[in-house]
């Protein structure tokens, strides 16, 4: 739509608003949970965004011109992690109130959304949350109704605690809370990657050694021999691996999954293809240990 | 009683699927709505174990950047369908829920690509400062998301007691087949590990992945095994914490032996 709104420079009241009661940032705090309701391909999350600070920006300007200026230039284009939007939310607010030049704050925000996603995703959506499932999943497999409750608790529970605590620091600060949270933020993400590459570490392992071999060869002996005995002089190609290094199954076809990922440029759904077509090959064969079943093709090794 | 679970259902899922972007962000994650979903088809325990299960499967699969991983209440949806109404094990839905996963996948992308055509009427309402036009606007988005996603759950829900006994002549007549699904549902986690490696992986961390791998079999093979992620956990903050402080450390000496700010003046 062509629009003939023209963006001012500057608000037309340029007198510093009141500063923000707790009410309205607490309100806006419970808002920012809305900032992907109206996510899209084209300005991602602005309009959620907007909303989420509208009780702050109504406050600010009371001026129906300024408030208008004001929420056009809030439907910016954004893009930042949801757990980390009130820290945008405050240094904008801060701005907002002491009626910064529009331009200004535009490029503020967008310069500091865009980093706040990235450190995000590595921190919440990369290592938290997979902790949090690896504690709680166990416990629902179990039928332990404590897994999704604890899960609730923790996620939730995380994330609001980090969203009001970013609000009222960063609103605070006001633009000086940048500086200190963009100062370290490659020391930062290194920290959490690591820690995260640990858990995925630990992850293969905890959870992936239910993928197993069910090959047993039994040796030439056997026929002339009991049952008891014939046991013993088979050859299991599982128990094999066991012996040199438990958890060796898992751990290579991880390394192979990231090696298709990140090397040959692999999409996950190609990588899932591929899977699938492995573990169903494997079952014609009889390779894989998969409950009771029989091989389509005879093999010497299944039973 | 089915049509009260048929409401039910859609009810839920069309909360899910807003809540998968929006709301709490986590009542959608498979292990809470499995859990639900079960409850509602009147077999809450084994929710909870298709639950834990999917949950696995999940982990990597996060929407990043506004790409879209395989759809998770999807998935959840028909999971507990095949597996409560229609009796098959959770190992051998898997492979059959990621197909309704992809195309779950496919309505997001396609919500987020005509909500697009929202955007004009938002600006319209910021132009004249009107606060309740971009209320409007979000409704609107959370609307057809939560409608259509109730909608395919239905389908799904119809679909799959009429795939039960299909389903259940092929689990016994092909059982490599079914053990095969079995076996590759196992495997889909590695997927999602290989792509957390894929975003944080650097040259110096392979270590790190190794120490975490053997941490993990060590405390596996101990008393402690059930705790063994909280204790990961507990090593897991060590090491990051030690790496950041002494990072910062070694930034912050450079940069004082160059002379810094002062130099310009």
């Amino acid at each position: 739509m062509a629009s003939n709104y023209v963006l001012p420079e500057n608000y037309k009241d340029m007198t510093p608003a009141a500063p923000l009661d707790k009410k309205t940032l607490n309100k806006m705090v419970w808002r920012s949970l809305q900032l992907q309701a109206c996510f899209n391909y084209e300005r991602m999350q602005s309009a959620g965004w907007l909303w989420g600070i509208l009780p702050g920006l109504e406050k600010i300007h009371t001026n129906k011109d300024d408030l208008a200026a004001s929420m056009t230039h809030n439907m910016d284009f954004l893009n930042t992690h949801p757990y980390l939007v009130t820290f945008v939310m405050g240094v904008v607010l801060s701005m907002e109130q002491s009626k910064a030049p529009i331009q200004t704050i535009r490029s503020v925000r967008i310069s500091i959304a865009a980093p706040l996603g990235g450190i995000g995703d590595a921190l919440f959506w990369y290592t938290f949350m997979p902790i949090v499932a690896g504690v709680t999943a166990g416990l629902a497999q179990n039928g332990n109704i404590l897994g999704p409750i604890l899960y609730f608790v923790l996620a939730f529970g995380v994330q609001m605690a980090l969203r009001f605590w970013l609000m009222y620091w960063s609103y605070g600060m006001g633009t000086a809370a940048i500086t200190s949270l963009t100062k370290n933020a490659k020391e930062f993400t290194h920290a959490a990657s690591m820690m995260g590459i640990f858990v995925v570490g630990a992850l293969i392992y905890n959870m992936g050694s239910g993928v197993k071999f069910d090959m047993v060869f039994a040796s030439d002996a056997t026929t002339s021999l009991g049952q008891e005995e014939a046991i013993g002089l088979s050859t299991n190609v599982q128990a094999q691996l066991d012996a040199i290094l438990p958890g060796i199954v898992p751990l290579a076809m991880t390394l192979m999954c990231y090696y298709l990922l990140a090397k040959k440029g692999w999409t996950p759904i190609k990588t899932i293809c591929l899977l699938l077509v492995i573990g169903i090959v494997g079952c014609i064969f009889g390779i894989w240990a998969s409950g009771s079943y029989t091989a389509l093709v005879p093999v010497p090794w299944h039973a | 009683m089915q049509i009260l679970q048929v409401v039910l259902l859609a009810i839920v899922t069309f909360v899910f699927a807003i809540d998968q972007f929006s709301l709490t962000e986590v009542l959608y994650r498979p292990i809470i709505a499995c859990t639900i979903i079960g409850a509602i088809l009147g077999d809450l325990k084994t929710g909870l174990m298709i639950g834990g299960e999917v949950e696995i499967i999940a982990i990597g699969q996060m929407p990043v950047g506004g790409a879209q991983p395989p759809n998770f209440v999807m998935f959840s949806v028909v999971a507990c369908v095949l597996v409560i109404n229609s009796g098959l094990t959770i190992e051998t839905a898997v492979a059959p829920s990621l197909v309704f996963a992809l195309f779950g996948q496919y309505v997001v992308t396609l919500v987020f690509t005509i909500a697009s055509g929202l955007m004009d009427r938002a600006d319209e309402a910021a132009h004249n400062a009107n606060p309740k036009g971009i209320t409007t606007v979000l409704n609107i988005h959370m609307g057809i998301l939560g409608a259509l996603f109730a909608v395919i759950a239905v389908v799904c829900y119809f679909g799959g007691q009429a795939l039960a006994e299909p389903m259940q002549n092929l689990s016994t007549q092909f059982s490599w087949l079914t053990a095969g699904l079995s076996a590759a549902g196992t495997m889909l986690r590695f997927v999602g590990f290989g792509i957390l490696m894929k975003i944080m992986m650097a040259g110096d961390l392979w270590g790190i992945l190794l120490a975490g791998f053997a941490a993990a079999a060590i405390f596996g093979a101990s008393s402690i095994a059930s705790a063994t992620l909280i204790y990961i956990a507990f090593i897991g903050v060590a090491i990051a914490v030690y790496d950041y402080t002494s990072n910062v450390k070694v930034k912050n000496s450079a940069g004082s032996n160059v002379g810094g700010m002062s130099d310009g003046i």
